[in-house]
């Protein structure tokens, strides 16, 4: 790991569990500063708890293991005080609900000022005035005038920019968006993609983007992870990753989304559905919808490893490498991972 | 606003109105106050003569204008008892009953809420456990059941607190706390439930992912919110710090409103039991007004539905 | 092809109040919409919240009562909300809505809901409705084996199963699907959308397929309409409305879908909020998010003029640019 920059975010065997029962297993992963990387899979595949779980955000009763770092410095089971510090000013995030993640009975500017001021050593004036350029920055039309006016006065769209105009306010090397445009409309979403892609071009922010939309993710991250079941089942830089799924379930994905441009035709759903936390298939999680299962997938879960550079795969039957592209198969494939 | 405040006085005179009508007609339908006066043996002429003299010879309807009118020029009437006035018997016990509602009302507050709002911090805690189960005892011993019990236990077995009068402070220690149980227990299990309520909502992840301390975010984010909903609960307390204390006054011979009530209604004394309602509704309304007035205020999404 | 269902002008207008002594605002939900379903097709209905898509779904079905205009269904006026008629003709349309678990009754077994219809219109008992109740699940792909689950002990997927089913029942002519999609994941959604297209073409039904998914409705609607503040601003094909969209509104709608591999920076941006249905602009109410704005779009509401065979479209610029074309 020491070739990375100087700064970073390490997760490594990062575990989670609610009573009992594990849902989130042995993600590890390193990002860079500057980075824009995008986590996609289902709902309950575990792409936000462990983001949640990094920072140590999920409720008391979650059970933590594995180790969270940043530059280094390990962040699970940290002090407050060390916590307190990173969440907002090292590592920010803003969430899928906008309107309700503003708190209802308190004036906007007064929330983007206190998140300045927990993390900026700046008199409430100055504070103040620095609110006013944040909320300017994102985009809040007549900000000064807007500052003392609640949430329920703004638009979805305006609470999501306030969301990033408060995250921003900490000046943090790492923004974390948590399906930040599902709740918006199309056109609202499509605004609000093109400001986190002006912030981090102008910020040099590294972006961390949950979301379902494939679309969505494609056009604001360099990397992609997607997720099933609680894993990271492939792994890879953007363009690649998308011209040539090398997993079934995130091929399976693919096929399944309807095109704009498509001729209309059946669409290619998955088969089944995702097994339920309580009731994990002893094999690779996938194995039930999977064209590809063979008999080894049913035994053990494989594990994530290296394929070519930045490219991660858990798959015993990955999809011939050049499908994506129509090429014919040139060679056998070999099998990237051990049982 | 004005137009909201406009509108809600409207509301308030018309629930008085009701509440005197009401009065008016349950008194006059359940007893002749003559009977009650006079004693049963009493000769005609003189019952005939008492009827005359308090107008209740008259149709029912002559008797409820002349009521209102009367009330409208702030005459509340005379006691049949002893002729003295009506509302000057009623403000004269109140400072008693407030002896014992205001300080009750002072330990609802500062012990309910703090308990309630601990317990939600510290959810399935033993101590959130022993604040459930001592609020819903607190809450479900019926108050005369409360009395008894604590005179019991204070007067009759370890002889620390008298059990009844009004001479000293220690007096009034008892119906206070008799007063005070039911609504700590009340407040605790409503203030927990509110703040458990607001502990889960998107906000206040929010406030804690933008590196605020756990302790902050309870004050500055979720109790402003959890607030909402227990001003309403407080605020109908209020209401009832003139009302709430006709049984405890009665169990501890404590010489306020209540007593005033039971007396007067037992004696059929038609003007202080109506002016005694009247008071009684009128705190409520007022009460009402008031938690109207605080949800304004802490509440800017009504403010804003009002304009 | 004949058509099924034909609405004129409606138009859904609510009141809103704002206090005891100020005038109310009249919020035009719908305003001024006419269409037509044919029988066996698929009418697509898209745009964003708060334009009148799902208030228009329940006026098409006389859910809603049209405040103006009328509605008629297989050549007749729709009978009047709740009268014996109106519940007759339920038996002939169906409503499927968002959220299954919300339009099921928890406590009953799914086969019993299934069958519900069957009962309300006497259309099959004893034997008889055992076997249509199963062949219902077997066409919606529900296993026999589930028919004594409840809803919540199903998936999301398997309870819009369940929610089809049950509209299907009765043999409806129509059906309205009010995001019927949008709650599921995208693998399940594809096999709900294969289902409803697969149904169809069984069946016959036709659909009103209401959906702020433009891909979806793209792949399952033969025509669309494209709503904005209760009017529909461009109808076509659905191969048309996709490839060569010509509001400007479409325009952006269209651009605004996320396609892998094309970078944001190629892709029109609207400004500017999302409309607000109680306090519509003047003239064309897309007039100040419009990148092609004129000075009569300000002051005059275009309204919908066919363009060519099968297109319409609402806007003074589009037009014109086509006629000069």
């Amino acid at each position: 790991m020491s070739t990375l920059g100087p700064s970073f975010i390490e997760l490594s065997n990062l575990r989670v569990g609610f009573d009992g029962i594990e849902v989130l297993h042995d993600i590890t992963l390193t990002i860079a500063k500057g980075e824009a990387v995008g986590f996609v899979g289902e709902s309950g595949c575990g792409k936000s708890v462990t983001w949640l779980a990094a920072l140590g955000l999920l409720p008391g009763k979650a059970q933590v293991t594995g180790s969270v770092r940043l530059d280094g410095e390990e962040l699970r089971g940290a002090s407050h005080r060390l916590l307190e510090r990173v969440r907002g000013g090292r590592i920010a995030i803003i969430f899928q609900d906008p309107s309700s993640s503003l708190n209802p009975v308190l004036r906007v500017g007064r929330q983007i000022t206190e998140a300045v001021r927990l993390h900026r050593s700046l008199t409430v004036h100055d504070a103040k005035a620095e609110a006013v350029r944040l909320m300017d920055m994102v985009g809040i039309p007549d900000a000064r005038r807007r500052f003392d006016l609640y949430p329920h006065e703004f638009s979805g769209g305006q609470c999501q920019r306030l969301m990033i105009a408060m995250a921003l306010a900490g000046q943090p090397d790492y923004l974390i968006a948590d399906e930040p445009t599902t709740a918006l409309d199309a056109t609202i979403q499509a605004q609000i993609l093109d400001l986190l892609n002006e912030l981090r071009a102008e910020t040099g922010m590294a972006t961390i983007f949950i979301s379902h939309d494939l679309g969505a993710v494609a056009q604001v991250c360099d990397r992609v992870c997607v997720m099933y079941a609680g894993r990271i089942v492939e792994e890879g830089r953007t363009a690649d990753l998308f011209d040539h799924p090398r997993h079934p379930y995130t091929r399976g994905l693919f096929d399944a989304i309807p095109r704009l441009n498509a001729p209309r035709r059946r669409l290619l759903p998955i088969p089944g559905m995702v097994p339920s936390a309580k009731d994990m298939p002893s094999g690779c999680a996938f194995s039930p919808r999977c064209p590809n299962a063979v008999a080894a997938c049913l035994e053990a879960p494989p594990q994530l490893g290296g394929l070519t550079a930045g490219r991660r795969l858990a798959c015993y039957q990955p999809m011939p490498s050049l499908s994506g592209l129509g090429l014919t198969e040139t060679a056998k494939l070999p099998r990237y991972a051990t049982p | 606003m004005v137009r909201f405040m406009l509108g809600r006085l409207l509301r308030a005179f018309i629930t008085i109105i009701a509440v005197v009508t009401f009065a008016f007609v349950v008194l006059r339908m359940s007893g002749d106050p003559s009977q009650v006066m006079l004693g049963p043996d009493a000769p005609q002429d003189a019952v005939d003569a008492f009827r005359h003299r308090w107008g209740l010879d008259q149709p029912l309807w002559v008797q409820y204008f002349a009521y209102v009118r009367s009330i409208l020029t702030g005459d509340f009437g005379v006691s049949m008892r002893d002729h003295a006035s009506a509302l000057g018997l009623v403000l004269q016990r109140v400072p008693a009953t407030l002896q014992l509602t205001l300080p009750a009302m002072a330990l609802k507050l500062f012990l309910g809420i703090p308990a309630g709002v601990y317990a939600a911090l510290n959810r399935d805690s033993t101590t959130d456990r022993a604040v459930i189960l001592l609020s819903v005892l607190g809450f479900t011993i019926p108050s005369f059941v409360m009395g008894l019990l604590l005179v019991l236990i204070f007067s009759v077995m370890l002889g620390v607190l008298p059990s009844g009068g009004q001479d000293t402070w220690v007096h009034g220690i008892l119906p206070t706390l008799t007063l005070a149980i039911g609504g700590i227990g009340i407040l605790a299990r409503f203030s927990r439930s509110a703040m458990i309520e607001v502990l889960t909502q998107h906000y206040v992840r929010t406030a804690s992912a933008k590196g605020m301390s756990w302790r902050n975010v309870v004050w500055r984010h979720a109790l402003p919110n959890a607030a909402l909903p227990i001003v309403t609960l407080v605020g109908f307390m209020v209401g009832s710090l003139i009302a709430g204390a006709v049984v405890v006054e009665s169990i501890f011979s404590w010489p306020g409103i209540g007593r005033l009530l039971i007396v007067s209604v037992s004696n059929r004394d038609l003007a202080v039991v109506q002016c005694i309602l009247l008071v009684i509704a009128a705190t409520m309304v007022v009460s009402n007004l008031l938690v109207d007035l605080a949800y304004g205020w802490l509440d800017p999404r009504l403010a804003a539905r009002r304009h | 092809m004949t058509v099924l269902l034909e609405a004129r002008d409606l138009a859904r207008v609510y009141q809103i109040l704002r206090g005891l002594f100020v005038e109310p605002t009249m919020l035009r939900a719908v305003d001024g919409v006419s269409l037509t379903v044919e029988a066996g097709e698929t009418l697509g209905i898209v745009g964003e919240s708060g334009c009148g898509k799902s208030t228009l779904g329940r006026m098409l079905l006389g859910i809603d009562p049209a405040d103006e205009g009328a509605v008629r269904f297989d050549g007749d006026a729709m009978p009047g909300l709740g009268s014996k008629d109106w519940r007759q003709s339920r038996r002939k349309m169906q409503l499927v809505y968002q959220d299954p678990l919300a339009a099921l009754d928890r406590r009953l077994p799914i086969a019993e809901q299934i069958g519900e219809p069957l009962d309300i219109h006497g259309l099959a008992d004893g034997a008889d409705r055992a076997a249509r109740i199963w062949s219902l699940m077997d066409a919606v792909g529900l296993d026999a084996e589930q028919a004594d689950r409840y809803p919540h002990q199903l998936s999301g997927g398997q309870r819009q199963r369940v929610v089809i089913a049950r509209a299907l029942a009765s043999e409806p002519k129509l059906i309205v699907c009010d995001e019927p999609v949008s709650a599921l994941d995208v693998s399940i959604q594809a096999q709900v959308v294969n289902l409803l297209r697969d149904l169809q073409q069984d069946t016959g039904i036709a659909m009103v397929f209401i959906s702020h998914d433009l891909k979806v409705v793209r792949n399952i609607a033969d025509r669309v309409a494209v709503m904005y503040l209760g009017r529909i601003v461009e109808e076509a094909s659905s191969d048309d409305v996709f490839r060569d969209p010509r509001h400007p509104y479409t325009q952006a709608l269209v651009s605004s879908v996320p396609e892998p591999g094309k970078p944001l920076a190629h892709r029109t941006i609207l400004q500017g909020e999302p409309p607000n249905p109680g306090n519509r602009p003047s003239g064309c109410a897309f007039h100040p998010r419009c990148p092609l704005v004129r000075e009569i779009c300000r002051t005059t509401a275009p309204s919908l003029t066919s363009i060519a065979h099968g297109r319409q479209v609402a806007c003074h610029v589009a037009g014109a640019c086509l006629h000069a074309a």
